[in-house]
């Protein structure tokens, strides 16, 4: 089976600094996967370049058969959606109106929304289960009903592929779960899931394929277990086991086994 | 759909109330009763037809115009402190339509005086700057936005005083360029009128398609562009529009501040910031504003009138502080 989206050697970057170097990937049609790395590492980048808003200096970026530059942007915006870290709305929009916006894609010049656009929007409230904030002002939830609506926002395009940059980030534990499952839920519904994580706690039992991304090294992909490995991971952030509780923890348990 | 209804009642009532005042006093009723077969007088047919109504209906299609630029300006830039005044639209189309007065009065150009075709090209060069300075990193940078417009604006304001000094013996010029910076909403020519009011039109038109796409932009143009929308072209597509809805604005009432600012921000308190819905309740409302304000500054000093810009000004300003105090807190780095 074809990936629904593929990096083949895939390198980037802002004027005088490389950011990605030579990336190369698949994400298979169903799978949900994690991007973990450090900060700075790129994870922004690497997901503005899988929704098109980047164009990569060299290499390719290959969305269903297709190479991603060949699509028109709205064409690419009817498969992907990626939902960003901070969303920041002027005005007291709604959470309805603010999820509308993703039908653009789908609107012609001169079409306005119609009953399948509305009938769009009630299904992406009701997967991301604020039905009942719809009314409320965008600008006055609280940061895990933010991140709700803007994956409402993203699910509003009906995209085959959701990109999602560091939806855990801010979030208290008991959100970070519910956000969690909230992506259990649409991957279940067929949507193919992206994610970049900085808790790596998340990770394992939750997604079905990790991707690790490090200034340092070339990007690496593979299941979970293969990737959250002590020596990579402390490679990767640079950081001694002993400093971090979760390697620390890992390790212990690594040397325990060999022991 | 009421509130439209609402809206056109209210300007019809206030419009007679405006043609109704006055040094000479003709009651509403007078005048209403003679759009049923009783004549006016010779004397109030001139007062009203000829004096007062094509100032009443200047000052509507200068209110519309102002609210949907401003309407327009806000929502491209993301802030509602934005307004043709501001940031420098009004001023640049002033300096346009000056030099067009004072070098190339004899030219016109399918029938446009070549006046307000600067008027155009001098709003739209002044936003394209102002825009430019502003924008970074698809963000504007609220303070650079303001103190670019705020610069702008009072050096192409006046800069068109320059035109008097190099042109002195003409005196009409000069009361021209007076009651321009003063914003003095005049007594337009029948034709004048008829040309504006179909530029209006036409702008608001051409205006309707893009109210969605400002939806659309006020997620940042980064997000609006991974939507699908062609950022590039809708902004100056909402540059020209509005840029033209101020030349209108400016080629019969001149400098007049605040209105832009004002009628948007108080429309979007009553019915939200969805730009689909705000657009011809922001143009009627507009209009009525204006009309009123007009009225007023005709009428609060008779028999002596003071320039309804001025009379903005003292109205707009605090108004505009309050914004300011109010949005701060958002705006802080």
């Amino acid at each position: 089976m074809n990936p629904l989206l593929s990096f083949c050697n895939v390198s980037f970057g802002y004027e005088d600094r490389d950011v990605i170097r030579s990336a190369s990937f698949d994400l298979q049609a169903g799978s949900c996967t994690a991007l973990i790395g450090p900060n700075g590492a790129g994870k922004t980048t690497l997901l503005r370049l899988a929704a098109g808003t980047l164009q990569c200096r060299s290499g390719n970026v290959i969305l269903n058969n297709e190479s991603l530059h060949k699509f028109a942007i709205r064409d690419v915006a009817r498969m992907v959606a990626l939902v960003p870290q901070q969303l920041d709305v002027p005005f007291q929009f709604t959470v309805r109106e603010v999820v509308e916006q993703g039908r653009t894609p789908y609107l012609g010049f001169l079409r306005g929304p119609m009953r399948e656009d509305r009938m769009a929007v009630d299904r992406a409230l009701e997967l991301a289960d604020i039905t009942e904030l719809q009314h409320r002002i965008f600008n006055e939830l609280s940061g895990g009903e933010r991140q709700r609506v803007k994956i409402a926002l993203g699910l509003a395009q009906q995209p085959k592929l959701l990109l999602l940059d560091e939806p855990t980030q801010n979030l208290d534990i008991g959100r970070q779960i519910e956000l969690i499952d909230l992506l259990h839920f649409l991957h279940s519904e067929g949507i193919t899931i992206f994610a970049s994580i900085h808790d790596l706690q998340l990770i394992s039992g939750n997604f079905s394929s990790a991707l690790l991304l490090s200034p340092d090294m070339l990007l690496m992909s593979g299941t979970p277990e293969e990737i959250l490995q002590p020596s990579l991971l402390e490679k990767a952030f640079n950081c001694p086991p002993q400093r971090h509780p979760l390697l620390l923890e890992r390790t212990q348990r690594y040397e325990k086994r060999a022991g | 759909m009421t509130l439209i209804v609402l809206l056109l009642v209210m300007l019809v009532v206030v419009v007679l109330f405006s043609l109704a005042t006055g040094a000479v006093r003709i009651s509403p009723e007078t005048i209403l009763s003679s759009l049923f077969g009783h004549p006016l007088t010779a004397t109030q047919r001139i007062i009203v037809l000829q004096i007062r109504l094509p100032r009443v209906l200047a000052s509507a299609v200068v209110g519309a115009a102002l609210a949907i630029s401003g309407l327009m300006f806000q929502g491209l830039f993301r802030n509602p402190l934005a307004d043709p005044y501001v940031i420098g639209s009004s001023g640049g189309a002033v300096l346009g339509a000056c030099i067009g007065i004072f070098f190339f009065s004899q030219f016109s150009f399918f029938g446009f005086s070549a006046t307000a075709i600067l008027a155009f090209a001098g709003s739209v060069i002044t936003m394209a700057i102002v825009y430019s300075l502003a924008r970074s990193n698809g963000r504007t940078n609220v303070i650079t936005l303001l103190l670019a417009g705020f610069a702008m604006s009072t050096m192409l304001g006046y800069s068109s005083y320059f035109f008097e000094i190099l042109d002195s013996g003409s005196n009409s010029n000069h009361l021209i360029l007076l009651s321009w910076l003063h914003g003095v909403i005049g007594i337009p020519r029948w034709s004048q009128l008829a040309v504006t009011g179909m530029l209006l039109l036409l702008a608001a038109l051409i205006a309707t398609p893009m109210m969605r796409r400002l939806n659309t932009l006020a997620l940042g143009d980064e997000y609006a562009h991974q939507l699908g929308l062609k950022v590039e072209y809708t902004r100056v597509g909402i540059i020209l529009v509005g840029s033209l809805l101020t030349a209108v604005a400016v080629s019969l009432g001149g400098l007049i501040s605040f209105a832009g600012l004002i009628v948007p921000h108080v429309a979007r308190l009553l019915l939200g910031p969805d730009h689909v819905r705000l657009l011809p309740v922001t143009a009627l409302f507009g209009a009525i504003f204006l009309v009123v304000a007009d009225t007023l500054a005709r009428s609060i000093f008779a028999p002596s009138e003071i320039p309804v810009g001025i009379l903005m000004a003292f109205l707009g300003g605090p108004f505009f502080l309050y914004l300011l105090r109010k949005t701060k807190r958002s705006y802080l780095l």
